[in-house]
């Protein structure tokens, strides 16, 4: 079942971020939502995840799903290791070898095998936001959402981060939703991609890729016009 | 890393230049002891160190000296885990609800501005001698293990404490996984100021309460008859107990902290 959000209304204060604003993302695809900063895309991710409450307005389709959240930053516990993170949010849904295993089976996919015993502060930033990844496939999640994880990051390894993220999407297909504002980074990961408005939010424009992130050459002139389509509306 | 290698190596001994340097004011302090003896030549007045080293070791051998020494150190150690119930209780309840901080507050700085001396006037004439360094080492140990313990709470990255909701981990599991690991840094260091302070509260406490056993009962007899190479002894005695107890809080720190 799609995820459909109706009539959703919110303000702070004098801002108006969201004025009988209705969407649909589609399931099993991974959404790309490309919005100026501070247009509420946040807001968005965090009403459909309950971290925040709308006044008034409904999301339909997530009543019964679980959740898994990739923050900005990586989130990880300091004093816990690589792979007791990741088990940390296993503990409800299975049993210590399970947990092991499944623990196991997502650092392997994000190429950190050898470091399950390290602690967070041994790791680099990239490190860190790959365990964070691994945490949000190996938690039985039906949604998964992501704030601008590859924030502040450097390219080579925004790409490094993206190839493992679609190497794990490869063999496990989830609704995913995907907050940014790095045009780039939409056209490397997004089936669907969506620009927003300022504020109030609006749907300006929406474009679909057929062709798997991991065959995409963005250097090809196809996705040159693509880019430059979509940096046109941006900039509007 | 570090911590993988201290584990697979066998302690090796080596001194560093710092440990020359430390132990080189070891010897000064000695030195100038040994200096001032000589110009006091009185036994009453100053002791040698030598006289006061046999003096000591005959402490040691003496029958009544496990007995002295213990009890002040189960003294220390029941105010010290009084202290560390007392103020981890109040200090979580304080951490999490903003207007029992507010009426923690004050409490605490009264306590802790409170001179030890009035303190144990009082106590004196409330309480039996055995229970009087007891409690003053209870007042001056909980203001600082609970008010390291309301900062240690209010330090927890709240966008970790969101990420475990988030994904649903058991409220329990959230104390346990991730407020506990916070605070503990913040309650070693208040443990172990505590224990610096605590320690001296006791001795003073038994000095002036004149319990049965206690390393300052026996120093207030020393002190009367002018036993100063005693009252001496005791008191190196008093500070490497002290020493030893701030020992074990470090170790158990690098036990405990393994993550930094």
């Amino acid at each position: 079942m799609s995820i459909v959000i109706n009539n959703l209304n919110m303000h702070f204060d004098e801002l108006t971020l969201f004025k009988n604003f209705s969407i649909e993302f589609a399931e099993g695809t991974i959404s790309c939502i490309l919005g100026p900063s501070g247009c509420g895309k946040t807001t968005l991710l965090n009403i459909i995840g309950g971290l925040q409450k709308p006044q008034n307005g409904h999301v339909l389709g997530i009543d019964k799903k679980s959740i898994s959240y990739i923050f900005q930053e990586p989130r990880l516990l300091p004093w816990r290791t690589v792979q007791q993170n990741i088990e940390l949010v296993l503990a409800n849904a299975y049993d210590e070898p399970k947990r092991q295993q499944i623990a196991q089976n997502f650092i392997d996919l994000v190429e950190l095998n050898g470091f399950e015993n390290y602690y967070p502060s041994q790791l680099s930033g990239g490190m860190r936001q790959r365990v964070s990844i691994a945490r949000a496939f190996a938690y039985p999640s039906d949604l998964i959402l992501m704030d601008e994880p590859l924030k502040g990051l450097d390219v080579k390894l925004k790409l490094n981060l993206i190839k493992a993220f679609t190497r794990i999407w490869q063999v496990d297909k989830r609704t995913v939703l995907f907050v940014t504002h790095d045009v780039d980074e939409a056209l490397m990961l997004g089936n669907d991609i969506i620009v927003f408005s300022k504020a109030p939010i609006n749907v300006i424009t929406q474009k679909s890729i057929g062709e798997p992130s991991v065959k995409r050459n963005l250097a090809s002139p196809e996705y040159f016009e693509l880019k430059n389509q979509l940096l046109k509306v941006l900039n509007d | 890393m570090l911590i993988l290698l201290e584990e697979n190596y066998p302690m090796k001994i080596s001194f560093t230049k710092r440990q020359y340097i430390s132990f080189a004011s070891v010897v000064f302090m000695l030195l100038i002891w040994k200096l001032l003896s000589l110009y006091f030549k009185s036994d009453f007045i100053l002791p040698s160190p030598e006289k006061t080293l046999v003096t000591t070791i005959e402490l040691f051998v003496d029958k009544g000296f496990l007995a002295t020494v213990g009890i002040t150190m189960a003294r220390g150690i029941i105010g010290f885990f009084l202290s560390l119930i007392l103020g981890l209780s109040l200090g979580i309840w304080a951490g999490i609800n903003a207007n029992f901080s507010a009426f923690l507050k004050p409490i605490l700085v009264t306590i802790r501005s409170t001179p030890v001396i009035a303190v144990i006037l009082l106590a004196l004439i409330w309480l039996n001698t055995n229970a009087v360094p007891v409690f003053i080492a209870l007042l001056t140990m909980f203001p600082f293990i609970c008010t390291n313990v309301i900062d240690g709470i209010k330090s927890v990255d709240g966008n970790l404490t969101q990420m475990a909701t988030f994904y649903k981990v058991s409220h329990w599991r959230i104390v346990r996984e991730v407020y506990v690991p916070a605070i503990m840094p913040f309650i070693i260091s208040g443990a172990s100021s505590a224990m610096g302070i605590g320690w001296r509260a006791i001795i003073i406490g038994e000095v002036l309460s004149q319990p049965q056993y206690g390393i300052g009962t026996v120093m207030q007899s020393a002190q009367t008859f002018l036993k100063v190479d005693a009252v001496i002894a005791w008191t190196l005695i008093a500070v490497v107990i002290s020493y030893l107890f701030e020992k074990v809080i470090r170790w158990s720190e690098k036990r405990i902290v393994v993550w930094k």
